[in-house]
């Protein structure tokens, strides 16, 4: 159990950190993982679909890069062993609701041990375009007992940082709405039956949800983020907290040319 | 259902089991550990790849059974058949743990599983269990031979290693979780006439022959 503020590059963290708790992970550690060996940064972006997550991830990732750190990324359904079953498995539709929550966890803990620990032995920043809060809201939100959840994810890595893009469901409706011209048959929740009409469903379901991140939220210290502001908005809030975690003098950053199109 | 370390003996008395039931024309539903085609094409990917660490070898495993038993095992119970199941959560307890897996995450990861009515344990002696596997089985698997832990070298030798550490932990499980002790090494017949009697007392056989019952009824 390694103190953040031992971490191997030994860099100073700021007292903004979301955590303050010296463990790096919520109460068991992984098997075979010596969390001492683990240096570089979690960072955690929340939100629905929507929120504006991926365009933040894509702007940070740039910035921290041109400051000279190496980024590596995560996100829900990205792992070599199980995205495509789950994929597969959504198409179907006739998962049941465990089953499908441990296919996601293993999705999360191959992701975990393959992808961000690797990362953090090697001194990366590691962006999370979601965690397992999603996994855990979503679940809760089927009927699922909490305190299996919070079991299950019990061997997770805590992040540094948490922030929590939050917006209106009917303005996420609308984003999505624009984007896509459709809305995804999980992210509207049609499984749970609680409206024929598509954009009611999405709505109650996103409402469900929500409760259950403001509960994540007082239990692990999110840092919420008004996600209707503009994207230079968002953008700005989150470099400042991130550039004082990391230790970042210089916080100006003008999107390059191939991103230029997300700043708006 | 039955439990034991592999080479106990235990598929082929619940296999027997199950005869004596089908014949006697109960209404029962068999069920084998890691049987569900969900996640198989993961398991099969993860295992050829050796990408599987504990942990998620054990969350496949239990993913796999959810499926089981969400689909099949507790619809099955509710609607009054007799389950027989081969290998059940206590495989996932002694094996993962035997992998240095957290006894406390294992056990609230399967807090989902409904807790048998009987819970047969076949034990026989190490040396006996792995002969009967190595005789029939030359080859063994890189998982199965808990190769994945660096025991030892020799595939053989750490098999025995695995099967040992499984064993030991099986033991443990025995009064907290009720298990009838079976010993493998008693002939095939004399085990199983000792089965289908603990059974029959254990379990009000009546309830699953619903058909002839039924009919008279009417």
């Amino acid at each position: 159990m390694s103190p953040r503020s031992k971490g191997k590059n030994g860099r100073g963290k700021s007292d903004i950190s979301s955590t303050g708790t010296a463990s790096r992970n919520y109460g068991l550690p992984l098997p075979g993982i010596n969390e001492e060996e683990l240096g570089g940064s979690l960072i955690v972006i929340e939100g629905m679909d929507g929120s504006g997550r991926s365009t933040q991830i894509a702007l940070l990732t740039e910035w921290l890069e041109s400051e000279g750190f190496a980024v590596e990324t995560m996100g829900l359904r990205r792992s070599g062993l199980v995205a495509k079953d789950i994929d597969a498995l959504l198409a179907e539709n006739t998962i049941t609701k465990m089953t499908l929550t441990l296919m996601y966890a293993t999705d999360f803990y191959d992701q975990l041990e393959h992808r961000i620990i690797p990362a953090l032995r090697s001194d990366f920043v590691v962006l999370a375009d979601r965690y397992f809060y999603t996994l855990i809201a979503r679940a809760a939100a089927r009927g699922i007992e909490r305190d299996y959840l919070h079991g299950l994810y019990e061997m997770a890595l805590r992040p540094d940082l948490t922030f929590w893009l939050n917006v209106r469901p009917e303005a996420a409706f609308e984003r999505e709405f624009r984007k896509s011209h459709t809305i995804s048959y999980w992210e509207s929740g049609r499984d749970l039956s609680l409206s024929d009409d598509l954009f009611q469903s999405f709505i109650m379901y996103q409402a469900k949800i929500k409760k259950e991140f403001e509960t994540l939220s007082e239990r692990n210290g999110f840092l919420a983020m008004d996600g209707e502001a503009s994207v230079a908005a968002v953008n700005t809030e989150l470099r400042k907290r991130i550039a004082a975690h990391l230790g970042i003098q210089r916080t100006h950053y003008r999107p390059s040319a191939a991103l230029a199109s997300l700043w708006r | 259902m039955v439990e034991g370390i592999d080479g106990s003996g235990k598929s082929t008395q619940l296999y027997l089991l199950k005869r004596w039931l089908e014949i006697g024309g109960y209404r029962l539903h068999f069920t084998e550990w890691n049987s569900s085609p969900l996640v198989k094409s993961a398991t099969k990917r993860g295992k050829q790849r050796r990408l599987l660490t504990p942990t998620t070898f054990s969350l496949l495993h239990a993913a796999d059974f959810a499926d089981r038993c969400e689909r099949q095992i507790l619809p099955l119970l509710h609607s009054g058949y007799l389950v027989l199941a081969d290998r059940y959560i206590y495989t996932a307890f002694a094996r993962d743990v035997a992998r240095n897996c957290s006894p406390r995450w294992l056990r609230n990861l399967y807090r989902f599983a409904p807790v048998p009515d009987i819970t047969f344990y076949f034990r026989a002696p190490l040396d006996v269990a792995v002969n009967r596997i190595m005789s029939g089985r030359p080859k063994l698997k890189h998982y199965e031979a808990g190769m994945d832990m660096n025991l030892s070298l020799d595939p053989a030798e750490s098999f025995r290693i695995f099967q040992g550490r499984i064993l030991a932990q099986y033991d443990e499980m025995i009064g907290a979780d009720n298990f009838v002790v079976m010993d493998g090494t008693l002939p095939v017949n004399k085990l199983q006439k000792h089965m289908r009697q603990f059974v029959k007392t254990r379990i009000d056989l009546s309830r699953f022959a619903p058909k002839k019952a039924a009919r008279r009824a009417r």
